[in-house]
């Protein structure tokens, strides 16, 4: 067993740290929170041009064919820059599933569009309630002269709005099951609007879909299986969001080790003082025990084996642990970690978001009670 | 990163796993929970040391297999899946074997190492006493070369095994000058426990049962040969040591038939007509031990993982054990409670579930986040080494 990065994992982790150490400046991120669009066009080119957009597509796709553990720490990156983008949503959400699913002319069209940074694209499978359940989807597909049209409302669509394309998860009137179609992002009948969410103006949209027209080669796979193709994604969405939350974790500590270094009270540093390094271990503990979790369960969807259990303790455990080490930053870094002049709150936001998003702690753990033979 | 065991490995954990069985039908062992620190069987220990699983991590110029720690947490995973009974074997294995190939010298390696391997002695710990327990270096009992030997006068408290143990493992004061920090005053030693002066009383744990016990040492003679390493260098040998044995599965699985009994017990006990494993607060809680056990086992993989590399993982160490502690201090307390009023029942009483285990086990259970350094000390270890925390500005 080795819990070490090889070389190329240690490449992949530095250079990711390097950029967006480079690319990401406290003001960018607290303007990108106002902003409409919710995130950086720029940055999203760069990082279309060191080639993560298409790490996981095949090479006939315009893809590296990568490692899933090289993309798990890119996520890691990513979730201590605290940049906001539509990364996840358009190469998972959308790109995994043409590719695992779609047509030969569908991962023709969108797959090197996505790998180029050229397609920004999200998944719309949420009604107004936010259940991650197939029997609350509110988008219905009639059939219409050999061709669908779609109507109904999907809520909680990351940057639906910015979106060139909306794969959108539709229950079909014969009853069939839910079936999903890549639409246009701009196609008559489709509506943003945005939602101002913990983590900003310009993330989250509730789309309104009114007879949308569609045809059956906007079909993702067969008709009817949709939710399944969704489903089979969960453990890698699961481990990049636990992933993300070890970055964030990662971020916290510094923050917060800093300033109790830094801070002097009673004539000396409060980390002299045994209660808070207590307090810094708890955050230790969950970090350490975050990375190897998340770590593991990235490393056997790399190795392409079942780890539905595994997933849900990373994502359950990390997501949990995540928003606990931002509670203990805040505690630590007193006033000044709550001002918007610390950087604590981009990750006490970032916390909450990734706890609840592909499925809670005990949503997790309901997965893994599954598992083992409840 | 690769998180795959070998191919040897996986053969390895079959064999371990084959052989507990084996061992643990004959039905004639004392299989159960708590197993390396109370359940002693020297018949037991004899088989796992024919079976060549005592010292597989020792260097093989020791007479060990020059195994693996990873391999080592694999070997014990098993055993403390089932509850066998290794309390007669465990300390030596795991540490005074460990310390005297550290350590000693070739008279205490001849002296010791094949009897360890072949399950012929026991050994206890005689670190703590009564005002040397988060503060070891707060030891008192001496011992004053005289001749060929030590005096050895004190006492020693919380001696697991002591009541069974042919010899002691010692932290002895060898430098009585109060000028000389105290961490520079400590011998390890080895002790015969049936030497003249040597008294053991039974020291009854809360939970009922007879596992720690005070030694008293009234005039002990114990040979010069006996000293481990260098004299007055104790402090810092145990220092060492202390890491391995905050490394080991021991911490994580000394209950695991608890989190088994439980599982069981929720999916053939009934309420309202449905399994009490159909209610969905009874799975989140069994989910939230079972994820806690996974992470808590990774993380004693790793922590074994630096061993392997050559790297001493003292804060490492001290972080998996904390966790685990916290884990096992949690799972009997969930047990009972999700059992119910029969989860109060004790071992031997009729309608006990799984025999009174998880009772008995949630009043073990305050013991285990104090064993081997309390989380409090060892959270200040995790602080100090591994944060760097609370050192003083340049």
């Amino acid at each position: 067993m080795d819990f070490n990065f090889n070389e190329e994992q240690q490449m992949v982790y530095d250079s990711t740290k390097k950029f967006f150490e480079k690319e990401t400046s406290g003001t960018l991120l607290r303007e990108l929170m106002e902003d409409d669009k919710g995130y950086s066009p720029e940055v999203w080119k760069k990082m279309a041009e060191l080639g993560w957009m298409g790490l996981l597509f095949k090479e006939e796709y315009g893809g590296f064919e990568g490692s899933f553990l090289d993309f798990a720490l890119i996520l890691e990156g990513m979730g201590k820059s605290a940049m906001p983008s539509p990364f996840l949503s358009t190469v998972i959400l959308t790109g995994l599933i043409i590719q695992d699913n779609g047509s030969e002319e569908l991962k023709k069209e969108y797959l090197p569009k996505i790998a180029e940074g050229e397609c920004i694209s999200t998944l719309a499978f949420l009604g107004r309630k936010g259940l991650y359940s197939k029997s609350e989807l509110e988008l219905e597909a009639k059939q219409v002269n050999g061709g669908y049209r779609i109507s109904g409302a999907a809520s909680f669509v990351p940057y639906a709005h910015v979106a060139d394309n909306i794969l959108c998860a539709a229950k079909t009137t014969d009853g069939k099951g839910v079936t999903l179609f890549m639409l246009d992002g701009k196609a008559p009948g489709i509506e943003t609007i945005n939602l101002h969410s913990i983590s900003g103006k310009g993330v989250d949209c509730l789309v309104n879909f009114r007879d949308v027209q569609a045809t059956p080669a906007q079909i993702v796979g067969e008709a009817g299986k949709g939710w399944e193709y969704i489903e089979a994604q969960w453990p890698k969405v699961a481990v990049a969001l636990s992933c993300e939350c070890v970055g964030g974790m990662d971020r916290v500590m510094e923050l917060a080790l800093n300033h109790v270094n830094e801070r002097i009270q009673f004539g000396k540093p409060l980390s002299a003082l045994q209660v808070v390094q207590h307090m810094c271990v708890d955050m230790a503990m969950k970090l350490e025990t975050s990375r190897h979790t998340a770590h593991y369960a990235a490393w056997q969807i790399n190795e392409g084996l079942d780890c539905t259990k595994e997933a849900a303790i990373a994502k359950s455990w990390c997501g949990e642990a995540f928003k606990v080490v931002t509670k203990i930053g805040h505690q630590l870094t007193g006033g000044i970690g709550f001002s918007k002049e610390f950087d604590l709150f981009l990750y006490t936001r970032n916390a909450k978001k990734l706890e609840l998003l592909f499925g809670d702690g005990s949503f997790q753990r309901a997965i893994v009670a599954d598992n083992i033979g409840l | 990163m690769d998180f795959k065991f070998t191919e040897e490995q996986v053969q390895f954990r079959e064999e371990v796993k084959e052989f507990v069985t084996t061992e643990k039908e004959k039905g004639i062992f004392p299989f159960g929970n708590n197993c390396w620190m109370h359940l002693s069987s020297m018949e037991f220990s004899k088989e796992v040391a024919k079976k060549g699983l005592i010292g597989i991590a020792w260097p093989k110029e020791h007479g060990g297999r020059g195994m693996g720690y990873v391999d080592r947490v694999i070997m014990l995973e098993e055993m403390f899946r089932a509850g066998a009974p290794v309390a007669y074997h465990f300390m030596a294995d795991r540490q005074v074997a460990p310390g005297i190939i550290h350590f000693g010298s070739d008279f205490l390696k001849k002296e010791f190492l094949s009897k360890i391997r072949n399950a012929e002695v026991c050994f206890c710990l005689l670190f703590s006493e009564p005002d040397a327990g988060s503060d070891l270096a707060n030891c008192r009992t001496t011992a004053v070369e005289e001749g060929d030997y030590y005096i050895v006068n004190g006492q020693k408290v919380w001696t697991s095994n002591g009541h069974i143990a042919d010899y002691g493992w010692a932290l002895v004061k060898t430098n009585l000058d109060p000028a000389v920090s105290r961490y520079n005053a400590f011998s390890e030693m080895v002790i015969d426990m049936k030497s003249p002066g040597v008294t053991v009383r039974p020291l009854i744990n809360s939970a009922g049962a007879h596992s720690f016990n005070e030694v008293y040492f009234d005039n002990v003679k114990v040979p010069k040969e006996y000293l481990v390493g260098t004299k007055d260098n104790g402090f810092r040998q145990i220092m060492t040591n202390l890491d391995f044995e905050r490394a080991g599965i021991e911490r994580l699985m000394q209950n695991s038939l608890t989190l088994d009994s439980l599982k069981d017990y929720v999916k053939t006990n009934d309420k309202g007509g449905k399994p009490l494993s159909q209610d969905p607060l009874i799975r989140d809680s069994i989910a939230k031990l079972e994820i806690e056990f996974e992470v808590g086992k990774l993380f004693i993989y790793y922590v074994a993982s630096l061993l392997d590399k050559g790297k001493i993982p003292s804060y490492e160490a001290a972080m998996g054990k904390t966790f685990c502690t916290l884990y096992e201090a949690k799972l009997a307390d969930v047990a009972t409670t999700l059992m119910g009023l029969p989860g109060l029942l004790m071992p031997g009483s009729p309608e006990a579930p799984c025999n009174g285990m998880a009772c008995e086990d949630y009043l073990w259970s305050p013991s285990y986040t104090l064993q081997g350094g309390v989380v409090e000390v060892l959270k200040n270890i995790v602080a100090q080494r591994g944060l760097k925390l609370g050192r003083k500005k340049k």
